[in-house]
């Protein structure tokens, strides 16, 4: 029996004081009881050692403090030392959350329960939290101004000149039939009052959480079950989902935004934030008080919606989500616990499986009407097998919700027309009605009502999945058509101007709706994805399916709403093509790159298709592919790869190879024994390259064993029928997709750390075995030892090896190494619906998360630095940007089929003309494309800027930089992820 | 001269060298030794050593390796020159690169070789090599097979240089090579420009006199460049009389220099302590107004600043 220690005794103390507290004073005990009864759990404290072992009992309503962990726990902390737990006692909760991901405190059990714990805690300490908060903010805050001591404040008005000039172009693209200045340079955010009004309200509103979508999903489960339904049977998940969600699309409030020109709204709030309880919905439940008072992102949350998730919604959601079904099915997996020490892989089907585009087009084309009757068609014949029809009839239940809900739009509309004084607002509110009435229900046949069908479809698409990837495709393709026939009708050249104008000012408004929700990212969320919005991808350009130039009319009116607009989602990509699209096409990308600083990111779309080939897609299939997410290839309406599926250190399983099987930070051994530097296992480079691809393979076999099993947990929790019924294939197989009913089925890896893994091989191979400059053992004791003790050591690594993206002949193949075998052994495992596995090289902001809890590494990077950005070469690894654009390029595309992320950062010189910029981003992009290089994305600001930025954040609202594929507000961002961006390479063009 | 030049650097990526992307060749060694140099390295032809104190990690190799006995941290510029034999010993073995040997001979091949990897960026942005240092004139025929090299294999090729040489010479090995002439004029009394560039400025204008004849009669293309160095050569005496030649020889653009203060850390590297250097006006860059104003003078005169 281990000793105890005065901490044990402390926590005991402190344990009996919450449970008095909640016990005898009314307004805290009143939170003990949830809408269907007493709110049951327990939570263990304990160290490794043993030091510590305590545990708090929450059972109807009576509250003790028990000196052992019952078996039954709902969940344990654990701790690695004391001074843990006490540390834990005394800092604020953000603080409390890097003590979990550095891996000092671990969880084991359902998590949703230390979120009620949480919460408790911060009823208990509010004031308490507040101040702690509110100093950690001034802390912040100073931090922040330091790094911005001396910069000329006149490079705040960069921006702004930027936009002032801007380029024409010539109607070249065949596409192009109206306009004549595809950059339509005459015009600016100032034209458009309405789009400015919509802009100004989105920077400056704080997001608030809406229980909407939650509680009137709840209401409908707790009167019809959920696993059983009223009368005693098992109900079919997607029956079960489909009633739901038909009843939730009848019940919402229709909301037309005052002044907008396209009706319906995600939430009830301006901007709000969407609860997905059968996902990670009861990871905020902890910050039902503090949601609104953290430093980075904060929400607001009314008392009313606190209360109705507190007691109301998550209690019935504790177990219902796709984490605790795992868990609790599998038995607590290895792979899960992996997981949740947060430093070798982040899984993300706990929160979403969305990364796809839906079938807009059939929509547009045929309605909701015409697409239930296909369904009608599928159950006469294909009626006798009962999952095929529950699946069909929820797939029409859920056609019927959306038409539902559009209807009570239009009866909205109507009403506010009535009521409506301003003479235009009035017809536009009837017109809205007119369009409701008509779409989605029926085919479009102008474009505000393609539009408007896009957006209420879209809105109904967010209300059965998680916002968080779902990506809206090539609209540019897909609105023409209207556009064109809006055109036709048009007779006088002062029309067609004016219709022009019209078109771009409801597409901005199509892209500001974009902005009206945002996914939950509970507080370690802003410290793993900084900044991040539901990446809602808009891919324009390209080739059309027939293979000939797709650029049209309306790529250049997205691209102007692109540039006037300059926000951060939708995500705008664009795809090249060196041989269909013209030059005159790349150059506005290139402009409209350098006006925003940091969109759309580029694709090569030969080279995209070209690492697809593996999978032989027919033709006119690959070439509707479009971006999901971040950067990822998906072919439109009739894929489910969900690109995003897992987030993968590559570094840690480096690290995993230095330790023999252990990972330092997480102090585990949980990987196989593959040698240990100590005793010279490894006689050659190739000997230790395989050790590192042991672990790497090991890595990958675990993550994808957790993939496929929150798979099943999505096919039983929550198949999708609404999104089945758009995406090809799952009507003709009567088949959800979560169940592999799409066309094409695979799931995407994004592999973190390319750049890091290759130097550190590098080294490796050069100084210990080509040039025997230095021991392994010696290597290895300057790395556990941060390179403290031998400064001399470090030098020589950092400078003395060639790195990738320096024009050495060797990184670029070893490079090409790692990523084949990524590749390979992804390649050969299948998804839960029989889909292959893809790898991508590009990282969202995780290459800063996974870099703060990895050590140092052989490339002399120092323990706790960010990995390089997707792919990126090291910021020193040359002087020369061009070396890094060769050796990137180099890389091979077959081994990269959920693409790459490739950052550069470029700074325009202040002699520069605008037309001279431009020109010079351009040649980076065309060259680079020629060379073979696939996806390109670049951040045009200054060092300068960005510190300013960090400093006076009031000054920057709406500076956007590129992450890793997404965009964000640099003043949303966490402090690490602001350096990381500062210190990247700038290359001044 | 016959002799092979040493290479200081070869720069890529470089936008403000002439048209496009380019890559710049630096030369080391010139016949003007400008007070202001803005690559103190490139004034003289042989080999030198630097330090830079910014990498030093202070681990001692370089101290234990020196033969002469030249190096101590009692020394400010931390190498004493005059015992210095060049060895570079220390350098080889400086884990941190903080000892660096200055200029290295290259072959054509190499050099070739190194500026041919950027071709598809000069092909896409029309441009090129550049040529500069120190002066490349400086060794007539090694320039000239380069620029044959890269001629015969489509490069744009840029001279940046001072105007100091042999015009016959320079005519018959340089120009059927060229296509692009930058061409500096500092100075234009002719005592200053002894005082301040340390030789005589007559040759210089009279090549850049007739070299513009030529390409005004449909020879390469000429762009004057004139370096504003703050309290000489931005002076106003200086700049009327520059832009009167230019106007009085019917040259119609100029491109003004600023200056930058950057210098002064690579004199230091190489053991040079320019009293200049202190003086205030050259602590910093040049600022807005003092441009504007000189390029009006130019203005007046009906010649275009690009």
């Amino acid at each position: 029996m281990p000793k105890k220690s005065s901490t044990n005794t402390l926590v005991h103390i402190l344990l009996l004081l919450m449970a008095a507290n909640f016990r005898f004073r009314a307004s805290l005990r009143k939170y003990l009881m949830g809408a269907q009864g007493w709110i049951n759990f327990s939570v263990g404290f304990r160290t490794e050692t043993g030091s510590v072992e305590k545990a708090i009992v929450f059972q109807d309503g009576t509250i003790e403090v028990k000196s052992t962990i019952p078996d039954n726990v709902s969940v344990t902390l654990i701790f690695r030392s004391d001074d843990g737990v006490k540390k834990m006692l005394k800092v604020p909760p953000n603080e409390v959350l890097n003590m979990l991901m550095k891996n000092s405190l671990r969880l084991e059990g359902n998590l949703a329960y230390v979120q009620i714990f949480n919460f408790f805690i911060s009823l208990l300490l509010d004031k308490k939290h507040r101040k702690m908060m509110e100093k950690d903010r001034q802390k912040e805050l100073e931090m922040r101004q330091e790094t911005a001591s001396s910069i000329d404040p006149k490079i705040r008005k960069e921006m702004d000149t930027r936009k002032k000039s801007r380029l024409s172009g010539e109607r070249v693209d065949p596409g192009v039939r109206y306009l004549d200045d595809p950059y339509l340079a005459r015009y600016g955010l100032d034209d458009f009052p309405r789009l400015k009004e919509f802009v100004d309200i989105h920077l400056d509103t704080k997001p608030e959480i809406c229980h909407e979508r939650p509680k009137l999903l709840t209401d409908w489960f707790l009167k019809h079950g959920f696993e059983i339904d009223e009368n005693g049977n098992k109900w079919s998940p997607e029956l079960r989902q489909g009633e739901a969600f038909k009843y939730l699309m009848e019940k919402r409030r229709p909301i037309i935004r005052d002044n907008d020109l396209i009706a319906g709204t995600t939430t009830e709030k301006e901007i709000g934030v969407v609860i997905y309880p059968d996902a990670h919905g009861t990871m905020i439940w902890g910050e039902l008080k503090s949601a609104p008072h953290r430093f980075l992102n904060p929400y607001d949350i009314s008392d009313e919606t606190a209360h109705i998730l507190h007691h109301y919604v998550f209690p019935y959601w504790t177990k219902r989500n796709f984490r605790e079904w795992v868990r609790e099915h599998y038995g607590n997996p290895l792979s899960q616990a992996m997981d949740e020490r947060f430093a070798v892989y982040f899984l993300w089907k706990s929160v979403a499986l969305s990364h796809t585009i839906p079938d807009f087009p059939k929509l547009l084309r045929l309605g909701t009407k015409q697409i239930i009757g296909e369904i009608d068609g599928e159950l006469k014949t294909n009626g006798a097998d009962n999952e095929k029809r529950n699946t069909l009839r929820a797939m029409m239940l859920c056609l019927e919700g959306i038409n539902a809900y559009a209807q009570n739009l239009a009866n909205q509309a109507l009403d506010e027309a009535e009521r409506e004084t301003d003479p235009l607002r009035k017809l536009e509110l009837e017109r809205l009605s007119e369009i409701c009435q008509k779409v989605p229900e029926t085919p479009a046949e102008t474009l505000d009502e393609a539009v408007n069908a896009v957006w209420i479809v879209w809105v109904a698409l967010h209300m059965e999945n998680t916002n968080a990837g779902l990506s809206i495709g090539r609209l540019d393709q897909w609105f023409q058509p209207y556009f064109e026939a809006d055109m036709a009708k048009i007779t006088t050249d002062d029309e067609r101007q004016l219709y022009i104008e019209r078109a771009i000012e409801l597409i901005g408004c199509f892209y500001m709706r974009c902005t009206d929700h945002l996914p939950l990212v509970p507080d370690i969320g802003n410290y793993l994805f900084g900044g991040s919005s539901s990446d809602q991808v808009i891919t324009l350009g390209g080739v059309k399916p027939d293979g000939e130039d797709a650029v049209n009319d309306m790529t250049y009116i997205f691209l102007k709403v692109t540039e006037i607009l300059g926000i951060r989602d939708p995500n705008v990509n664009a795809r090249y093509n060196p041989d269909k699209n013209s030059e005159t096409y790349l150059k506005r990308l290139c402009e409209v790159n350098y006006i925003t600083a940091a969109t759309p990111s580029l694709h090569n779309d030969k080279v995209v298709m070209e690492s697809l080939e593996q999978f032989n897609y027919p033709p006119e299939d690959l070439r509707d592919w479009a971006a999901t997410g971040c950067v990822e290839p998906t072919l439109c309406g009739k894929h489910i790869g969900h690109t995003n599926c897992m987030m993968m250190n590559m570094v840690a399983a480096l690290e995993m190879a230095l330790n023999n099987g252990l990972h330092p930070l997480m102090n585990w051994d949980v990987g196989p024994k593959t040698g240990s530097i100590e005793e010279g296992d490894f006689e050659t480079f190739d000997e230790f390259f395989d050790a590192f691809s042991t672990q790497f393979k090991f890595l990958i076999d675990k993550s994808v064993e957790l993939n496929n099993m929150l798979g099943e947990a999505h096919a039983v929790l929550r198949p999708t029928p609404l999104l089945s019924s758009l995406i090809e294939g799952s009507i003709a197989k009567g088949k959800d997709v979560t169940r592999g009913g799409a066309k094409y089925n695979s799931s995407g890896s994004a592999c973190i750390g390319l750049a890091d893994v290759t130097d550190s091989l590098m080294v490796i191979k050069k100084l210990v075995y080509d040039e025997e400059k230095v021991s392994f053992k010696e290597l290895k004791e300057a790395i556990d030892t941060n390179f403290a003790e031998n400064p001399a050591l470090h030098a020589v690594v950092t400078k003395r090896v060639p790195l990738f993206g320096s024009d050495s002949e060797e990184a670029p193949e070893i490079a090409n190494s790692v990523a084949k075998f990524a590749h390979d052994s992804y390649w050969n495992h299948r998804n839960f619906r029989g889909g292959r596995y893809t790898t991508g090289f590009w990282s969202m902001s995780n290459h800063v998360a996974f870099g703060t809890l990895s050590g140092a590494l052989p490339s002399g990077r120092l323990a706790g630095k960010a990995f390089t950005p997707g792919l990126t070469p090291e910021a020193n690894a040359s002087k020369n940007l061009l070396d890094n654009i060769r050796d990137v390029a180099r890389l091979k595309p077959e081994n990269m089929n959920n693409n790459i992320a490739f950052n550069v950062k470029v700074v325009p010189a202040p002699g520069d003309t605008h037309e001279e910029i431009v020109d010079h981003i351009y040649s980076y992009a065309k060259t680079y494309f020629d060379l073979g290089g696939m996806q390109m994305q670049f951040n045009v600001v200054t060092s300068d800027m960005l510190k300013d930025a960090m400093a006076n954040p009031e000054n920057y609202k709406n500076l956007l930089v590129r992450i890793s594929g997404y965009n964000a507000y640099f003043v949303t961002l966490n402090r690490e992820m602001q350096m990381e961006l500062i210190e990247r390479a700038e290359y001044g063009i | 001269m016959k002799r092979e030049p040493l290479i200081l650097d070869i720069k890529g990526n470089s936008l403000d060298d002439g048209p496009g992307i380019r890559t710049v060749i630096f030369f080391k060694g010139c016949p003007l030794s400008c007070v202001w140099c803005q690559n103190p390295e490139s004034k003289k032809a042989d080999v030198e050593i630097s330090f830079d104190e910014k990498e030093c990690i202070g681990c001692d190799t370089c101290l234990e390796v020196c033969p002469e006995g030249a190096l101590s941290r009692d020394n400010p510029f931390f190498i004493d020159r005059e015992r210095c034999s060049l060895c570079f010993d220390c350098a080889e073995n400086c884990p941190a690169l903080a000892l660096t040997v200055v200029g290295r001979e290259m072959s054509h091949d190499e050099i070739v070789a190194t500026v041919l990897k950027d071709k598809p960026f000069y092909d896409t942005s029309g441009g090129g090599v550049t040529l500069s240092g120190g002066e490349p004139t400086m060794f007539m025929d090694f320039t000239a097979l380069l620029l044959r090299e890269l001629k015969s294999r489509g490069i744009h090729t840029l001279l940046e240089t001072c105007g100091l040489f042999n015009l016959n010479r320079f005519e018959e090995a340089l120009y059927p090579y060229l296509d692009m002439i930058y061409y500096d004029l500092k100075l234009h009394d002719p005592d200053e420009h002894v005082r301040f560039c340390g030789a005589q400025n007559d040759k210089i204008i009279e090549n850049f006199i007739e070299l513009h004849r030529m390409s005004a009669e449909g020879g390469i293309p000429l762009l004057a460049r004139v370096p504003l160095i703050p309290g000489i050569t931005d002076r106003e005496s200086n700049l009327v009389a520059i832009a009167n030649l230019l106007r009085t020889q019917g040259v119609q653009t100029v491109q003004l220099l600023s200056y930058n203060p950057l210098w002064h850390e690579k004199e230091r590297k190489i053991g040079v302590e320019n009293p200049l250097s202190l003086q205030e006006p050259m602590t910093r860059w040049i600022d807005a107004d003092k441009i504007e104003r000189s390029k009006d003078i130019f203005r007046r005169e009906k010649i275009e600043v690009v």
